[in-house]
């Protein structure tokens, strides 16, 4: 090396992360040109998990396509079947009985609860915390899936929505348990806040990382947490209440920075105000002579010509679904707008100028499922 | 920031200052980690749950020989943290509505099958796995309110739920068994045989699901009962049960030699088929999908489904010995049109048969090696006894090569399989028997003969 201050020579080198590794959260992979240890280039490339949704969609009949659903986010499967459910009523012009909209958003928010706890266990987990945090946060997830199983019959594909209601009501202890698990999430999500606030080496892994300025994160589109952390207070609950979103208090917690840190504190917030919103639901809940379903909606429907788009908040961002009836048993068009997908396409924004080992933290963050990105 | 916004707010999150000095994290986290290390030692409840209870659970899956003990919901949230439930031994007690793969019903006391074969869950069914045949009077050929065949692939069912929801007659319902990995994938193309299940366990798995549709459910059966002639409808393994009571006093009365150890086995046989959950005779049922997979190939599937299936009121071995003829029978065969022609001439049909005993001869004499299988045949090892079973394996081989032949005649102007089809075969063939059974047994020992000469 010489003396006098000349740069090093470098050569640029590029190199694969994925598709098959363990930080990737599915089969996805980055094309990242490095220079030494920085990023000065990342390519996501996507399309291991393709697997024809849409098309599937578009020659299975309306009721046929709910348990599909369920495969798109995975982790969400009560938030993608809203979604869904959502579009056809609009289409057909369903009603959905007053409980049954009640258990819906109950189902929906327990969701965004077990979604950003196992996602920020993730989070820790890529950050180098090994298992411990993530033991924690599964813990949590898996009390709320006890739940979703006993009352729809599974833990992840839960297939639970029906047009104009749910499948089944609730079974009788399921109140009293909600009650006793909301008792005891504060704690955890306490706990869960102060692990990565008190730890200097989280914070050092997270604090100025990532940065998504505000502009760049509209003219992406990006939705969800991701823009919350970004500092913009956009959510569809409040923006465009849907469902019964308007009867509840609760916030929107935003970010200053947008970085990895404002991401992980939006999302904590938002555990926080859905059990707010959770409360207030079991406080209104109706009792079951409302009916869980709307008796007079038909499974097997056609709807009359038309197209309708409806989204939702779901636990990642916007998730919307887009129909198009020609009047036939099956839909013309079937369209998803997966919030994970849009959210990762910023993400060599996100990552130029870090380090080899910070793009492994900036997507945990990020919060994607390869279910839904790839389709 | 706090900009208020309708019913709430806007709220900042606070990035806040590092409380830590640099070092004492790690010993904040340790401490974490400590105080759930405690407490979860200290609340286990699920704990006292014994890891063998006497309580046997009704999924406990291919191994029924080892008690289950449930760890139930409660048990769960009293206890605190992560744990280990030791499964197989331990098991969470499974909720009501849980769902697997979809399993049908029949009565327990009539043994009448629930299902009318309407055809709503076959066209419901999102992945499209579900296939059935309606079944037919043989009298009249009339479609009656009953299935012939009913097959889901399980490998490919979504458990989504949609067929147990549409049913209109409660016949299909979710089971609770999860245990279904194999490494024979094509035996997760299941059919009816294997898909029944008595009324009394969906009862006991979920009560409360069935309480509810138990009146209209029966109410339906009655009036469907009333359209199903003579034993259609009727579960086919309870078919066969009424078949080999028959069998045992025609046979009884005939030959007592033979029959001296069989009667013990045969009450065995049938409730082996009874809980098809809980496959006691491993062996016989994967020849059976053998046999079945074969006949598929070969192109003639209802028939050697039937055949497969056909009763046989005897010792396994021989069962088994039978159902390997069958299928060496079939391979030899290998194309339909070499079958069909090895049904219609004799020369190829005696080559087939002659295959079929010394593979019959073959299974006995490796049957009697075997302690497990024959450990209640005193005289298994003189060779008497192995004679008689080889002349025992070789008719019965041939019985099932007739019985093939006939159902896949059957089968070819129906092109289902009725139940009775093996039962009234069976007996048809009855005079037949002796005079071939001599033959292929002179056959077989000239063919173990001529075999050992080569070796
Ligand atoms: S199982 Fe039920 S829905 Fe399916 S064919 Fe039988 S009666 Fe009809
Ligand atoms: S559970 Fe769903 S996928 Fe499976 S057989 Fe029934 S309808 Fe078909």
């Amino acid at each position: 090396m010489k003396a006098e201050g000349t740069m090093i020579k470098t050569e640029e080198l590029q190199i694969n992360i994925g598709p098959q590794h363990p930080s990737t959260h599915g089969v996805f992979r980055m094309l990242v040109t490095v220079d030494g240890e920085t990023i000065v280039d990342l390519k996501p490339v996507f399309g291991y998990l393709h697997r024809n949704h849409e098309q599937i969609a578009e020659v299975n009949t309306y009721l046929q396509n709910m348990p599909y659903t369920d495969r798109l986010d995975y982790f969400n499967s009560m938030a993608n079947n809203q979604a869904y459910a959502m579009a056809v009523e609009k289409l057909a012009e369903i009603e959905v009985p007053e409980r049954a909209e009640y258990i819906r958003v109950i189902m929906v928010e327990l969701t965004r609860i077990l979604n950003h706890a196992s996602a920020l266990g993730f989070l820790i987990n890529d950050m180098g915390a090994w298992q411990t945090p993530l033991a924690f946060g599964m813990r949590e997830r898996e009390k709320i899936l006890d739940l979703f199983e006993s009352t729809s019959g599974a833990r992840l594909m839960c297939n639970y929505f029906r047009f104009g209601g749910v499948v089944r009501d609730l079974p009788p202890d399921f109140v009293p348990r909600l009650q006793s698990l909301l008792t005891g999430l504060p704690t955890f999500i306490d706990e869960f806040e102060r692990m990565l606030r008190e730890n200097e080496i989280l914070r050092i892994r997270s604090e100025g990382i990532g940065v998504l300025p505000k502009e760049v994160a509209i003219s992406y589109s990006v939705t969800g947490p991701v823009l919350r952390g970004s500092g913009i207070p956009y959510d569809i609950r409040k923006a465009e209440p849907y469902s019964i979103y308007d009867r509840f208090d609760f916030d929107v917690p935003i970010g200053t920075v947008g970085d990895v840190y404002d991401r992980f504190l939006v999302r904590i917030e938002e555990m926080r105000q859905s059990k707010r919103i959770l409360e207030q639901a079991l406080k209104q809940l109706p009792d079951a002579e409302g009916g869980h379903i709307n008796p007079k909606a038909r499974q097997n429907i056609r709807p009359p010509v038309g197209d309708a788009y409806t989204r939702i908040e779901s636990p990642k961002g916007e998730l919307g679904f887009y129909l198009v009836s020609d009047g036939g048993q099956t839909p013309y068009r079937y369209k998803v707008r997966a919030p994970s997908f849009i959210n990762l396409t910023p993400l060599s924004d996100m990552c130029r100028g870090y380090k080899v080992a910070d793009v492994v933290v900036i997507l945990g963050s990020i919060d994607i499922v390869m279910g839904e990105v790839d389709r | 920031m706090n900009i208020p916004i309708e019913r709430g707010k806007v709220v900042t999150v606070a990035r806040g200052q590092s409380t830590s000095v640099a070092g004492f994290s790690l010993s904040k986290g340790l401490g974490v980690v400590f105080r759930h290390w405690r407490r979860a030692w200290f609340e286990k409840q699920h704990q006292n749950v014994p890891a063998t209870a006497s309580e046997s659970a009704p999924n406990a899956g291919n191994d029924k020989s080892k008690p289950t003990a449930f760890v139930t919901l409660e048990d769960m949230s009293k206890s605190y943290g992560t744990f280990t439930v030791e499964y197989p031994e331990q098991r969470i007690k499974l909720p009501e509505a849980y769902r697997n793969m979809p399993v049908l019903l029949y009565d327990d006391e009539t043994g009448h099958e629930l299902c009318t074969s309407c055809f709503q869950c076959q066209r419901i069914c999102p992945p499209q796995v579900i296939h059935m045949t309606q079944a037919k009077d043989p009298a009249s050929g009339k479609p009656v309110p009953s299935v012939a065949e009913f097959i889901i692939e399980y490998d490919a069912c979504m458990s989504c739920g949609f067929c147990a929801e549409v049913c209109p007659f409660d016949a299909i319902k979710m089971d609770h068994e999860f245990e279904l990995s194999t490494h024979d994938h094509p035996s997760l193309t299941v059919y009816k045989r294997d898909l029944n299940r008595p009324v009394s366990y969906y009862e006991s798995i979920a009560p409360g699901f069935w309480a509810e549709a138990r009146e209209r459910a029966y109410k339906k059966l009655a009036t469907n009962m009333k359209r199903r002639p003579g034993a259609i409808g009727i579960a086919p393994h309870l078919t066969e049960k009424i078949t080999a009571a028959q069998a045992q006093a025609a046979q009884a009365a005939a030959a007592q030699a033979p029959a001296a150890k069989a009667p013990a086995k045969k009450a065995a046989a049938p409730r082996a088929a009874d809980t098809a959950a809980a496959p006691t005779d491993k062996e016989a049922k994967l020849a059976a999908i053998r046999a079945r997979n074969a006949a598929q190939k070969g192109g003639s599937a209802p028939a050697a489904g039937t055949a497969a299936d056909a009763p046989l009121p005897t010792d396994k071995e021989a069962k088994l010995a039978a159902i390997r003829a069958r299928n060496a029978a079939k391979k030899g065969g290998s194309t339909p049109a070499a079958e069909t022609s090895a049904e219609e001439s004799p020369p190829t049909d005696d080559k087939a048969a002659r295959l079929a005993a010394i593979r019959a001869r073959n299974a006995a004499k490796k049957g009697d090696a075997t302690p497990s299988e024959e450990s209640d045949q005193p005289a298994a090892e003189t060779p008497p006894a192995n004679d008689k079973a080889a002349r025992l394996a070789a008719i019965r081989a041939r019985n099932a090569a007739q019985k093939a032949t006939e159902a896949a005649e059957q089968a070819a102007d129906s092109a289902t399989s009725t139940p009775e089809a093996p039962a009234s075969s069976s007996e048809e063939g009855k005079p037949l028997d002796e005079k071939a059974a001599r033959l292929a047994e002179i056959r077989a020992r000239n063919a173990a003969r001529k075999k050992g000469d080569q070796e």
